[in-house]
């Protein structure tokens, strides 16, 4: 595999996310359907659309929301997103939100599932300089989120409490060949 | 309230706080885990270039301000964001609780923001009848106790789990556990609702981005990432020194930030904000609210404008022994710790930072771990001149430093005059145990040395120099200390130097170094004196000037160019001056190649080094006396915290808090005594002084001793 793959991995599962290499989309459904207890809020995403996900989640008896995400958002146990890149040496994954959907699915729930191609994955902040640039070209409104593992607290006796406000568990699914954007929006 | 009272006030929530043992304890625990994380988090990084470029970035924005400032907004408006400058606290205030009434807000979410505690947001919202409810989890605590933060990225820390669930119940109406995931969880779910009907949300902002007008925010609950998506209006609010040029400037603060915060390697969310992104089929109104509010005074300060480099971390406060000891509602108003004396007095006034700046110990454990270079404890010594200057540095002070200090004959003579007259407590020994009457707290938790019988002065001219033909000529500054309270360490120094060839003089005109002077903000004593001590000691222009006492290699090497260098008659000397002083233990290994001059001792005990804060974070020296130790056989064990300061500080420990001096000490003894060592070595007798005197008061069986002394121990016999 990759350096860069196993670096990413390793440093997501370091500070408490979930990492897991995926076949193809069923093994990715798979995954998610054993982890996931309600509704998944799944906004329109080009990874997503490449993977087939969506079908795939439905067929497999995932509720499914796709519109009015702020009604219904804090009803859902789960997001679905896809990812522009990932960022090997601190396990991020950079997610382009400004659609106000991709925003509250990876904020709102309690679980937040991000597919991503490992293709996409640079080594570290130099390399991702020029392309959240280019992202920041491309666009006059930008909402950029670096997302690195679980929402995350110490504030009571700077004990590590995981999952405050945001999601309780960020699981990232490696698939390949779903995209090759880094712009996708 | 006028100066004594607020002193007063000061000093009793002083002792209030130091009978919080559990607050200590637990400030103590964060910083010891702080230190290993953070160490683990910049492993294979260089800090020191890491910080540099952050300073010199900040500098180059402070310098340029209307420049990236105006790029900001342009870029900013373009992409549809509305900017405002406000020039004070009541500006920024007004402009927000305005739009609130205007848009009929009811209610507003806030993540945190140290700059609304700033401008004391909350209240102008509340006297509007605006309800702003804090999301972070520290800053919601504190919300519902009432309290202030007690610090900047951990505003909570002040407080126990069992008081979190007493206030978490009081909110919920039910009994709720004292079970900290239990207690996260509340938080959850009792905000999870306020961020769907908030109509306003405010946040801060760790960084502003002039190239692109964009802001972004480093994270890790979550809660801002809520704040800024689902209410209708956005409000920023951000400190004018959050301004970098470019993006890959950002990206150097986000590398830093975490590790240096918290010692986390990331935090979990870093967003970046542009313009007015879409929000429930519409567009989202972002304000940003740029705050001044003392800042372009900073910034045009010549001594404190480095202070804008700060990139709010909190670390200075992580290190700092009395912030440790006292937390951070008492050495701190709404910024804390050094950073916070010096945000103070430019923010919220010169009198809410007075009790403060006198509270620092001058330690500079804080700057060494700022990650933007700021000389944190040189402003602060800057702010006590001008303290000294504004509300004077008290009668007797002024007195003792202006008219005795002054004039070295009736200074010297005094102290003689004092050796006779203690005679009655010394009963004869070098050490007073007890003190009579008002000055008997002086000596309730340490004993003090006495002053000798005959200074160091008087008897140089007997001292035996064996020097045949000298590889240099050093003249000795000793400092008062050396001088007239442990004269023996001039000898030890006169046999070590002897021996490795080197003939030394002492200039009897020498004078104190006048750090006392400066450290109590008398500036123009401190100047009288370096003009003395510069050409005393350059009188016999000597090959070196070398010192026992790092406080005094501080103010010949540093202090006497900041004093005298705008002095065309003194400059060019004080700068030769600087350059030619070295403390005895790195002029012994660097100057002296000492390797194989000393015998190893037959019974190498274990000995274990304290390292004062003006060698290691003064001059930079701290594994050459090691390196001596190690060349005179001794066994070294390092002990914890060797170089947290001993709680000395000068005049700091005799007048100006002795009580924050005394637990310091303590936790000083405690490390001492846990290496099992039965001597430890130090290069500073001030530390000597304070360190043996809690040692011999608390009875322990433990040899306090300057490396010198070790040194002319191991001295072969001929």
């Amino acid at each position: 595999m990759d350096k860069k793959i196993t670096q990413f991995i390793q440093a997501l599962r370091n500070v408490g996310g979930v990492a897991e290499v995926v076949k193809n989309a069923a093994d990715a459904v798979a995954h998610i359907g054993a982890h996931l207890q309600g509704p998944l809020l799944a906004p329109d995403s080009h990874s997503l659309q490449q993977a087939g996900l969506k079908d795939f989640l439905s067929q497999a008896g995932i509720e499914m929301v796709c519109d009015d995400f702020r009604a219904n958002g804090a009803k859902a146990a789960g997001g679905l997103t896809g990812a522009n890149f990932g960022i090997a040496a601190t396990g991020t994954v950079v997610l382009e939100s400004t659609d106000e959907n991709v925003r509250i699915a990876s904020t709102l729930p309690e679980k937040h599932f991000v597919v991503l191609d490992p293709a996409k994955i640079v080594s570290d902040y130099n390399a991702a300089l020029p392309i959240v640039r280019k992202l920041h070209e491309q666009w006059p409104q930008v909402y950029l989120a670096y997302l690195t593992g679980p929402s995350r607290t110490a504030d009571i006796e700077r004990v590590l409490t995981i999952g405050v406000h945001g999601p309780r568990e960020l699981h990232v699914l490696l698939l390949e060949g779903i995209s090759s954007d880094f712009m996708e929006r | 309230m006028n100066k004594v009272e607020r002193s007063r006030n000061y000093q009793h929530r002083v002792r209030q706080a130091l009978n919080k043992p559990r607050l200590q304890e637990a400030l103590h625990r964060f910083a010891d885990a702080y230190t290993l994380a953070r160490e683990k988090a910049f492993a294979g990084q260089d800090f020191e270039e890491l910080r540099n470029g952050i300073g010199k970035m900040k500098d180059e924005v402070r310098d340029n301000i209307d420049h990236y400032l105006n790029q900001f907004i342009a870029n900013a408006e373009h992409a549809g964001a509305k900017v405002f400058v406000a020039k004070t606290a009541a500006e920024a205030n007004a402009y927000i609780t305005q739009l609130a009434l205007e848009k009929n807000v009811q209610k507003v979410v806030k993540s945190k923001s140290m700059a609304s505690e700033e401008i004391h947001l909350n209240q102008a919202l509340r006297d509007a009848n605006i309800k702003a409810l804090e999301t972070d989890l520290g800053e919601w605590i504190i919300q519902l106790a009432g309290e202030r933060p007690s610090h900047m990225v951990m505003p909570a820390i002040h407080m126990f789990k069992e008081e979190v669930a007493e206030l978490f119940s009081k909110e919920t109406g039910r009994e709720e556990p004292a079970e900290i995931e239990h207690l996260v969880k509340v938080a959850r779910d009792q905000l999870r609702q306020a961020y769907l009907e908030a109509d306003m949300g405010i946040s801060g902002a760790n960084i502003a981005v002039s190239e692109t007008g964009g802001l972004a925010l480093v994270t890790n609950e979550g809660n801002a990432r809520l704040v800024t998506t689902l209410p209708k209006i956005h409000v920023a609010l951000v400190g004018l020194e959050k301004l970098v040029p470019r993006l890959e400037h950002a990206h150097d603060i986000i590398n830093v930030l975490p590790k240096n915060a918290t010692g986390q390697m990331v935090t979990s969310y870093i967003t970046w904000i542009r313009g007015a992104v879409p929000c429930a089929d519409e567009k989202k109104e972002l304000h940003i609210v740029f705050l001044d509010n003392g800042r372009t005074a900073l910034a045009k300060s010549p001594h404190c404008k480095d202070a804008l480099r700060c990139i709010k971390c909190g670390a200075c406060a992580n290190v700092c022994p009395v912030y440790q000891t006292v937390g951070g509602h008492v050495f701190g108003h709404i910024y804390i710790s050094a950073i916070g004396i010096i945000l103070t007095a430019f923010f919220h006034g010169l009198e809410n930072a007075s009790e403060l700046v006198r509270a620092c110990i001058g330690c500079r454990a804080c700057v060494a771990v700022c990650p933007s270079q700021i000389d944190l404890e040189s402003i602060i010594l800057h702010l006590r001149e001008v303290l000294g200057e504004e509300e004077g540095i008290g009668a007797g002070k002024a007195l003792v430093f202006k008219k005795v200090m002054r004039n070295r004959k009736l200074f010297h003579g005094l102290l003689r005059a004092a050796s006779r007259l203690q005679k009655p407590v010394t009963r004869g020994e070098r050490t007073i145990r007890h003190l009579p009457l008002f000055f008997s707290g002086l000596t309730e938790w340490r004993t003090l040395p006495a002053i000798a019988d005959a200074p160091l002065r008087d008897q140089w001219a007997t001292l035996n120099q064996v020097q045949a033909q000298a590889k240099y000529r050093v003249a000795f500054f000793a400092g008062c200390l050396n001088d007239f309270v442990y004269p023996e360490l001039g000898h030890d120094l006169v046999q070590v130097m002897n021996h490795l060839g080197v003939e030394v003089t002492m200039p009897l005109d020498q004078n104190c170094c006048g750090v006392p002077a400066l450290y109590s903000g008398d500036r123009e004593t401190a100047i009288a004196l370096a003009e003395q001590n510069v050409a005393a000691m350059l009188a016999d222009d000597p090959d070196y000037v070398i010192t026992t006492c790092p406080t005094c290699t501080m103010a010949l090497q540093r202090d006497f160019l900041d004093l005298l260098g705008d002095n065309p008659v003194w400059a060019e000397r004080a700068r030769h001056l600087s350059e030619i002083t070295c403390d005895v233990s790195r002029f012994v290994v660097e100057k002296l190649n000492s390797g194989t001059s000393f015998e190893k001792v037959a019974d190498p005990a274990a000995v274990t080094y304290h390292d004062s804060c003006h060698l290691k974070r003064g001059a930079g020296v701290w594994q050459q006396p090691r390196d001596l130790l190690a060349q005179t056989g001794r066994d070294l064990v390092e002990m914890a915290h060797s170089d947290r300061c001993c709680g000395f500080g000068g005049s700091y420990s005799f007048t100006s808090q002795p009580d924050i001096a005394k637990r310091i000490l303590n936790d000083k003894i405690s490390d001492i005594e846990a290496t099992g060592a039965k001597c430890v070595a130090m290069d500073c007798p001030g530390c000597m002084m304070q360190i043996r005197g809690g040692l011999e008061k608390q009875g322990k069986k433990i040899r306090a001793a300057h490396t010198i002394e070790i040194m002319a121990e191991a001295l072969p016999q001929d």
